[in-house]
């Protein structure tokens, strides 16, 4: 079963508009023996500049390998990166590293995000190290002034080490450091997921900060459906390696036309005890990535599977203003 | 009610090169049998020295006064051999990190008949057979299958699963629940929250419910314990928590959580400042620092819990919703 | 640390490097007889009479100088097959394991193969291809044994701190800082430099230390063997010396013995000390 190179781009808008224009992105990692994880299987996506795109998704669905594979971390097995304009995929080793500093990246655990043995001021100068910005009293200011923008008094944290700061700490640290080479676009790998409660909503709202104040673009990767609500212009579902439904947070809540969504929304605990337990719970395990079903991924627990769905892979079709879902039966 | 288990004035300190360190400060508690109460917290809120003090999990550096009274016996001036007694049949507990909380080298099945042969002694032959019947109960696909399994071969889901299982296996009175389904995908967390309260009606079992977040307990739980910095703080049941907050340390954590009724590309509210340090005692409220409500009085001087007329307890001079 | 650094053992320990640094590096120059000087009329002395501090052995020999010289070339060849072989072995485990793929597979085969062989096999091998001429009527110098010595003793020592340094790089090269540094462009050496090997170097100075007291031994046990070093003295040499007089004059290779397993034992503790400091850091991240 074939799918057909456009078909599941129809969310896809024009790209001169795009900051990033993904198309048909595949990573499979081959663990020999012919076992070939399919983490990330044609997926498409596009950015347009001031935009935060969150990625959603259970663990294994590749939300992690694909923002690692924007970056060539490692390069994906196929498919195009098109970031400003170039085919980032098709560069040599030179070129792309140029490209590098433009697009940056934050980790979900923020204790090793960080080099243990760097003081903090070494760390954040490192990007400006490496790329010889400015001599070392300007890279010196340039780290004071970043660590100011992200909350951290620079005379109090300059000298320290990761170990002795908490991990909110540890997290501004990174963002300043990945702030210092000015990206056009920033990819949060599940930031927040390692902090406590309280702790999530401050760097939430440093990263909305961060974005005003830097004119970022942000591509915002989670489980959480909550967190990424509220830092969101459009929310990407994943499943599997696939992409089931696009949609501004607003209408991606109030009106999901994936199953998998609508599951993963009626999942989401809710502080208040009198909201009934949802119905829609979903049975059993996602299947592995070595061996996905074939057709829709989700049809081994969509409870509106049918024939079709094992024959014939959903693509992304229009449903509403904005909404784009891959399903043959979507939910009204 | 019979209440299954009782803390009174539990405090509980370990000694560290910085000082004595203040885990739990003068708590008391009454769970009742076939009742669940959450305990809510964030991290350094001693939420989870609580749970292992009342189990008798204590490193041995930590000391402990206070009595634990469980299913009327007190159990606080038992040796430690004496508490495992206890363990199995009398309190289980299920842990956040399933992988670490089973033996990674050892299958399913002896890991779940181990405590039917030694605490019940039951031959190999029956504890075989209950096993099966428990894995089918936590819902284990083919659980003859899965008694061979290594925990490595199984899901998170499926290995928190199988760690309920041995929780229960003995029937215990009171289960603790260390925050069971934070590692967890959230359609997990969601079947395996369900599974907790079925078989919690099913077996008339209690449970204390230990998590960070409050979403998991507004379903599952019929009374709350908020802690902050070592105390409790607020105690209600679960409708009227929700319903009149008192603390607003309870009102600024439901606040500073995103959740999806909250709009797109707003700002989250935020609760200033650090928790106290645990090593030095502090005069008044510990909260007053981060409190947006709070007073001259609150600095200074040290709230008791009070009880209002439901029986609801909060530790506030200034609650909110009363009259100031 | 401080705790450590104030305790007794920690001093004595010191104390003892001291010593026998102090000996290795000063001692041709201190007023003691040769090591080889007989004393005809001191023969199997014990310990404090006739003026030998530490007794004589069957030749005539000064235990002490016998001490004091021995401590050179037993420090000498440890030191150096333990700096050169743990540089050597930590370059090519911290290359496959940063490199991976075939490179590591070859590497790691290699390494697992000749930790198979047991050091006193594997350095008696060497010792018998390397340090034989063709003609084996003419002795081989004495400079060419003890080079001979301490390279097949290196040999021993690469695989040892290559493995250690392999696996504490494959645990390093994994955490995201390192991901971090490639994300902003900083090449494959820059990372190795500033990032790897800083932090894998504890790790192999600790096995390191315990590595000092594995040559010593196969030193000693060598030199039994009659393969170590002919024209100096080391404290193994010493013991294989004075084996046959055990029944009736111990003290000739007590001695000897003593001063290996003290050497042992101290950098076995300062191995296992830097290894504590090191869980005590790991535990805080």
């Amino acid at each position: 079963m074939t799918t057909t190179f456009d078909g599941n781009t129809a969310h896809l808008r024009p790209s001169e508009q795009t900051l990033l224009q993904i198309k048909d992105l595949v990573v499979e990692f081959d663990l020999g023996g012919g076992r070939v994880v399919k983490a990330v299987s044609n997926v498409s996506l596009d950015l347009v500049e001031g935009e935060t795109l969150s990625i959603v998704g259970e663990s294994g669905c590749g939300k992690s390998t694909l923002g690692k594979a924007i970056l060539q971390l490692p390069a994906p097995t196929s498919g195009s990166i098109v970031f400003q304009g170039t085919d980032i995929t098709k560069l040599s080793k030179k070129d792309l590293r140029n490209v590098r500093p433009a697009m940056q990246m934050i980790f979900q655990d923020p204790v090793s995000s960080l080099d243990p043995r760097f003081p903090v001021s070494r760390a954040v100068e490192e990007p400006l190290k490496i790329w010889n910005r400015g001599n070392e009293m300007e890279r010196s200011a340039k780290v004071d002034e970043l660590l100011n923008s992200v909350g951290l008094d620079p005379a109090l944290v300059r000298d320290r080490r990761p170990y002795e700061f908490s991990g909110g700490q540890c997290q501004r640290i990174s963002i300043a450091r990945a702030l210092a080479l000015e990206p056009k676009l920033l990819i949060c790998d599940e930031p927040v997921s390692a902090l406590d409660v309280s702790v999530q909503a401050q760097i939430l709202n440093l990263l909305q900060d961060m974005k005003e104040a830097y004119g970022l673009t942000l591509i915002f990767i989670s489980h959480d459906l909550a967190v990424v609500k509220a830092v969101s212009t459009r929310i990407m579902v994943m499943y599997l390696g696939k992409v089931c439904e696009i949609a501004t947070p607003d209408e991606l809540y109030s009106n999901p036309k994936h199953h998998y969504t609508s599951a993963l929304v009626g999942s989401v605990p809710v502080p208040d005890p009198e909201r009934k337990i949802s119905a829609t719970l979903l049975e059993g395990e996602p299947p592995s990535p070595l061996d996905p079903p074939s057709g829709c991924r989700f049809r081994t627990r969509c409870p509106a599977a049918t024939e079709l769905c094992a024959t014939e892979e959903p693509m992304l079709r229009l449903a509403a203003d904005g909404h784009y879902v891959a399903c043959h039966h979507p939910r009204d | 009610m019979t209440s299954m288990l009782k803390l009174e004035n539990l405090e509980i300190s370990f000694a560290t090169n910085r000082g004595s360190l203040h885990a739990v400060k003068g708590v008391s508690l009454d769970i009742d049998a076939g009742e669940s109460i959450g305990i809510v917290g964030e991290s350094g809120s001693g939420k989870t020295v609580l749970s292992r003090a009342s189990m008798g999990l204590l490193a041995p550096t930590a000391t402990r006064t206070g009595t634990v009274t469980f299913d009327g016996k007190e159990i606080s001036s038992l040796s430690r051999e004496e508490v495992r007694e206890t363990w199995g049949t009398g309190m289980a507990m299920i842990f956040q990190d399933p992988m670490t909380a089973l033996n990674p080298v050892r299958r399913i099945g002896p890991q779940i008949m181990e405590g039917l042969t030694v605490r019940l002694g039951m031959s190999k032959a029956d504890a075989r057979k209950r096993a099966i019947e428990l894995l089918g109960r936590v819902r284990i696909p083919d659980p003859e299958q899965a008694l061979n399994k290594f925990p490595g071969q199984l899901s998170g889901g499926m290995r928190q699963r199988v760690m309920i299982a041995i929780a229960l296996a003995c029937n215990p009175k009171l289960l603790f629940a260390d925050e069971p389904t934070t590692a967890l995908d959230v359609t997990v967390q969601a079947q395996i929250l369900q599974l907790l309260s079925e078989l919690r009606k099913e077996l008339n079992m209690s449970m204390v419910l230990v998590t960070h977040d409050l979403g998991v307990v507004a379903g599952h739980t019929d009374k709350i314990a908020v802690m902050y910095a070592g105390e409790v703080v607020e105690y209600a049941t679960t409708k009227d928590l929700f319903a009149r907050m008192r603390m607003p340390y309870t009102e600024a954590l439901m606040k500073s959580i995103p959740r999806l009724s909250t709009p797109s590309g707003s700002r989250l509210p935020v609760i200033e400042g650090r928790l106290p340090d645990p090593t030095k005692p502090e005069p008044g409220c510990l909260f007053a620092s981060r409190c947006p409500y709070a007073q001259e009085k609150c600095h200074t001087q040290h709230p008791d819990l009070t009880t209002d007329s439901d029986g609801h307890q909060y530790r506030c001079f200034f609650p909110l919703g009363a009259a100031q | 640390m401080d705790s450590v650094k104030k305790s007794w053992v920690f001093r004595i320990t010191i104390a003892w490097f001291a010593l026998i640094a102090f000996f290795a590096i000063f001692g041709p120059w201190l007023p003691l007889p040769k090591w080889d000087q007989v004393f005809d009329d001191a023969l199997s002395v014990t310990p404090f009479k006739q003026g030998h501090i530490l007794g004589t052995d069957s030749n005539g020999y000064d235990i002490f100088s016998g001490v004091v010289y021995g401590a050179r070339i037993s420090l000498f060849i440890s030191f150096t097959a333990v700096f050169v072989g743990g540089t050597i072995g930590s370059a090519i485990g911290i290359t496959a394991a940063y490199v991976r793929g075939k490179f590591d597979y070859v590497v790691s085969t290699l390494f697992n193969v000749v930790l198979s062989i047991p050091n006193l096999v594997l350095s008696l091998a060497l010792i018998a291809v390397l340090a034989t001429n063709v003609d084996p009527n003419v002795p081989t110098s004495t400079g060419r044994r003890i080079m001979v010595l301490v390279i097949s003793l290196t040999i021993v020592i690469i695989p040892i701190l290559g493995r250690i340094a392999r696996a504490a790089t494959l645990s390093w090269s994994n955490r995201e800082f390192v991901l971090a540094a490639r994300s902003m462009g900083s090449n494959d050496r820059n990372i190795i430099w500033r990032h790897i090997v800083p932090n894998v170097l504890p790790a192999i100075f600790a096995v390191a230390f315990l590595a000092i007291g594995v040559v010593i031994v196969a030193e000693a046990s060598l030199s039994l063997l009659g393969a170590g070093v002919p024209d100096g003295t080391s404290w193994g040499s010493m013991v294989a010396r004075g084996r046959n007089d055990i029944e009736f004059a111990p003290h000739i290779i007590i001695i000897p013995l003593v001063c290996i397993a003290f050497t042992v034992i101290a950098c076995n503790y300062i191995g296992d000390v830097i290894r504590k400091q090191l869980d005590q850091r790991q535990a805080k991240l």
